[in-house]
């Protein structure tokens, strides 16, 4: 291979998510020839060795079931009690939730993180953290262990700056809402690749309260592909007993979630509700981008390379064109490189994601025009990360719900997601889980190990009172700290399981320059690429605003409902000190310890904008420097708004593709 | 005179509340019992150092049962303190091992509980999900749907 003129490829695609296999299927079904070189392993022909891997898993995060492997008990020491791997033994490590609590140590923490200040106050907006959420390196991408949540965002999230003073735009957001009007054809586009089931009534109904067209019109002669998912007894819990309540200003109702998951049979199979959308749909009833990964190679034009990674990006000094991707290729995960290339195409499409795309464009910098980095003459790849920080609350009900059934969410309130109050805080939606306390408080187990040893880490078995004054002991009539058997135990487990509640607050986090993804001076990948290194700070007290209101509002919803709040206060920050001591993503607030979790959506390293010294890709999504490369995935976003985001990554990449194949064609 | 797995059977079912019709009915091809009874006779024997205390404990619930005594006077028996520390801890963690398909270790200021699982099948098991009356996590027997109407009463999984 070579870096000639006549390049092999149509377009040559970095990463195999659902943005580089909607990108591959829509340039392919125009017949194109397109290359995707996917640094992790291929799709297994089926995932019962995914599935083996996440029910022998002692902690079920969200990337239990993939490789490399994310824990191992037999290498567990007092300094790795987890036993994490080595992230410099693998040739394509990631970032885990078990990593979190190990942010400060490199030996067992992929990414790095530049330095805490010293003397930094609890409350302190300069103080950093870790980064809370994760991603993956396989076939398929982290759609793997994607929830399935498919809301748009509001045309008001496009104009943030325009309508509220704060963050920014999206390109063209002062034109009123003619980002979001360009966009409508292709959300509804994507909920029929995604293959969603959604509730239209209810959207209209949501759109009516916002205005975001008068009648409420949702789509003249749009529905949803599939009938909405149907609610669960924990949903009709909350909207039977919450709707006396406002939060500034807005009424307070429940919506069904339209979700990327089988309400009929079809291609796909029908949910069965194995209640385990994170990590894995054991089914498929979910959708994951191995389905349009799948329907791309069905075209014929498609190659895929897998555990090939991407390690340089080539620039014409004379063009700025793009003109090769190098890649490195392996054959074992831990062992030594196999093989080396050069793919070259017409045009190239990074879609590895908000971490592994700017770390690639940063790690390209051999070109002399683009010392700092490919694209990168704005200095913004790999600033303005952005998560949905979310705050988590959870209590009894008073009856039972009867959770761990059904989808992981089936409900939300997105009622409370715009208005006036986001000139003083940061939006949120507010979803309801399915889950019982399993992610709050590692449920069934602590409540189990509570009750047969003794024990009060869910706070049931003891003397515990909840942050209102309430004593939280389940049984009133035992004794604190019983160790119960038989009968007794069985109707105290029953009794607290079957009444669980928990809701999550997704918190728009702003753009901030100074969190962003670097190269690592020092930590290297097995094969020798250099490792992300962090900033992390939640700097605003816009931001910060937006957690002290999820917990008021978490305590009005439980007294609404006649439920008892366990929200624990978080611990105490502990900022500096050895790395086991530290403490990852707690922070202070107006004398509150608050903990923030990480919602897996990774926003903002390459973001779209009007100005090229201020953003990474024009509207086009194409790189301003380099006008045959694109970028696609949630990278591109220049904020992370009041929806999750892959409905709009999928919308987005496809209006992207549409811009190729004009390009191709004119080229 | 009962064999060592029909006492364990029998304990297991005592003292987790749930039948032995449910947990290892006499057609059994999940056996999940099998793996149990090896995992706690080899962890009892690591962390007591003694041999007979498994055997100890099965004993003394045969000799209950022979008895005629109740499932809650059984139970009320073999946690007594008239018996050693050992023995009543690993009847708990038996306890906890059916629960959740996985071994428990106690922290050391005895505050907290840490576990490792057995195997895909155990966690699959885990009489956690059936004392909720719901499904394992991943593992769903229902179809589509049934998440929207409440579950069948608790008898129905424990079988009591």
């Amino acid at each position: 291979m070579s870096t000639s003129d006549s390049p092999e490829y149509d377009a040559v695609i970095v990463g195999a998510g659902i943005a580089g296999a909607l990108v591959a299927y829509k340039l392919a079904e125009k017949g194109k020839k397109v290359l995707i070189l996917e640094s992790g392993p291929a799709v297994p022909a089926d995932r019962s060795g995914y599935m083996e891997t996440f029910f022998t898993a002692n902690a079920k995060t969200p990337e239990s079931p993939y490789p490399p492997t994310t824990q191992n008990p037999n290498a567990a020491t007092d300094n790795n009690p987890l036993g994490l791997p080595d992230p410099s033994t693998e040739n394509t490590p990631r970032y885990t939730v078990l990593q979190i609590g190990a942010w400060r140590q490199p030996q067992q923490c992929y990414f790095t993180y530049t330095p805490q200040d010293a003397n930094v106050s609890p409350d302190s907006p300069s103080a950093k953290f870790a980064f809370a959420s994760s991603y993956e390196r396989i076939g398929g991408g982290t759609t793997w262990h994607w929830l399935g949540t498919t809301l748009r965002l509001f045309p008001n999230d496009f104009e943030l700056k325009t309508l509220y003073n704060v963050g920014v735009d999206w390109p063209s957001g002062a034109n009123g809402n003619t980002f979001y009007q360009n966009l409508v054809p292709y959300y509804e586009k994507a909920t029929h690749e995604i293959g969603v089931a959604g509730d239209k009534d209810q959207m209209v109904q949501l759109y009516k309260q916002f205005n975001v067209s008068p009648n409420g019109e949702y789509g003249v002669n749009y529905n949803f592909p599939m009938p909405g998912i149907v609610n669960s007894t924990v949903d009709f819990a909350f909207s039977n007993s919450i709707t006396s309540l406002t939060v500034d200003g807005n009424p307070v109702y429940v919506t069904s979630t339209p979700q990327g998951r089988n309400s009929l049979p079809g291609e796909r199979r029908q949910c069965a509700g194995n209640t385990n959308c994170i990590p894995i749909c054991p089914i498929q009833a979910k959708y994951d981008a191995t389905v349009t990964l799948a329907k791309a190679m069905q075209t014929g034009n498609v190659e895929i390379r897998y555990k090939t990674v991407a390690c340089n990006i080539q620039v014409n000094d004379q063009t700025h064109d793009i003109c090769g991707i190098d890649y490195l290729q392996y054959t074992e995960q831990t062992g030594i490189a196999t093989g080396k290339g050069v793919a070259t195409g017409k045009i190239y499409v990074l879609a590895a994601h908000a971490i592994e795309t700017p770390k690639l464009l940063l790690m390209s910098n051999q070109s002399k025009s683009f010392p700092n980095g490919v694209a990168n003459s704005s200095d913004q790849v790999g600033r303005n990360l952005m998560d949905h920080i979310m705050y988590l609350a959870w209590g009894l009900a008073k009856d039972p719900v009867y959770a761990y059934r059904g989808p992981l969410s089936t409900a939300g309130v997105e009622s409370v997601r715009d208005g006036d109050f986001r000139k003083q805080r940061s939006a949120y939606r507010i979803e309801i889980g399915n889950e019982g306390w399993q992610w709050a408080a590692n449920d069934p187990f602590t409540t189990l190990a509570d009750f047969v040893f003794g024990q009060n880490t869910s706070q049931l078995n003891g003397d515990s009172k909840n942050q209102q004054g309430q004593p939280l002991r389940f049984n009133p009539s035992l004794p604190a700290n019983s160790q119960l058997f038989g009968k007794q135990l069985v109707e105290t487990l029953n009794g607290v399981y079957i009444r669980q509640l928990r809701l999550g607050y997704l918190i728009e986090q702003l753009p901030d320059p100074e969190n962003r993804v670097q190269l690592s001076d020092t930590e290297k990948d097995h094969l020798g690429l250099p490792r992300p290194k962090l900033t992390y700070r939640i700097q605003e007290d816009y931001v910060r605003n937006a957690f002290v209101s999820a917990k008021k509002v978490s305590t009005e919803i439980f007294n609404a409902m006649g439920a008892i709040e366990y929200t624990q206060e978080a611990a105490a920050p502990v900022l500096n000190g050895s790395p086991s001591e530290v403490t990852s993503t707690n922070f202070q607030y107006k004398g509150t310890n608050f903990k923030f979790y990480g919602a897996g959506h990774i926003v903002g390293t390459y973001r779209m904008g009007d100005d090229k010294k201020t953003s990474v890709l024009n509207s086009r999504q194409q790189s301003w420097d380099h006008s045959n490369l694109y970028m696609v995935g949630s990278g591109v976003f220049p904020t992370i708004a009041t929806g999750n985001p892959t409905l709009t990554i999928a919308a987005l990449t496809l209006q992207a593709a549409d811009n190729m194949l004009k390009d191709l064609a004119n080229a | 005179m009962n064999t060592t797995m029909e006492n364990f059977v029998g304990l297991s079912a005592v003292l987790t509340g749930f039948s032995q019709e449910i947990i290892a009915p006499t057609l059994d091809p999940v056996d999940i019992k099998s793996e149990y009874l090896k995992k706690f006779q080899d962890e009892i024997l690591k962390e007591s150092k003694d041999s007979h205390l498994v055997s100890q404990i099965l004993e003394q619930f045969s000799t209950l049962k022979n008895a005629g005594k109740s499932d809650q006077e059984i139970g009320e028996a073999m946690l007594s303190d008239q018996n050693t520390q050992d023995f009543v801890m690993a009847c708990r963690k038996l306890i906890f091992m059916w629960y959740s398909g996985a071994w428990p270790t106690i922290s050391n200021d005895g505050l907290s509980t840490s576990s490792e699982l057995l195997s895909s099948k155990s966690y699959v098991s885990g009489l956690a999900w059936q004392v909720m009356q719901a499904h394992p996590m991943g593992d769903s027997k229902y179809r589509y749907g049934y998440w929207e109407t409440a579950p069948a009463p608790l008898s129905d999984y424990t079988g009591h």
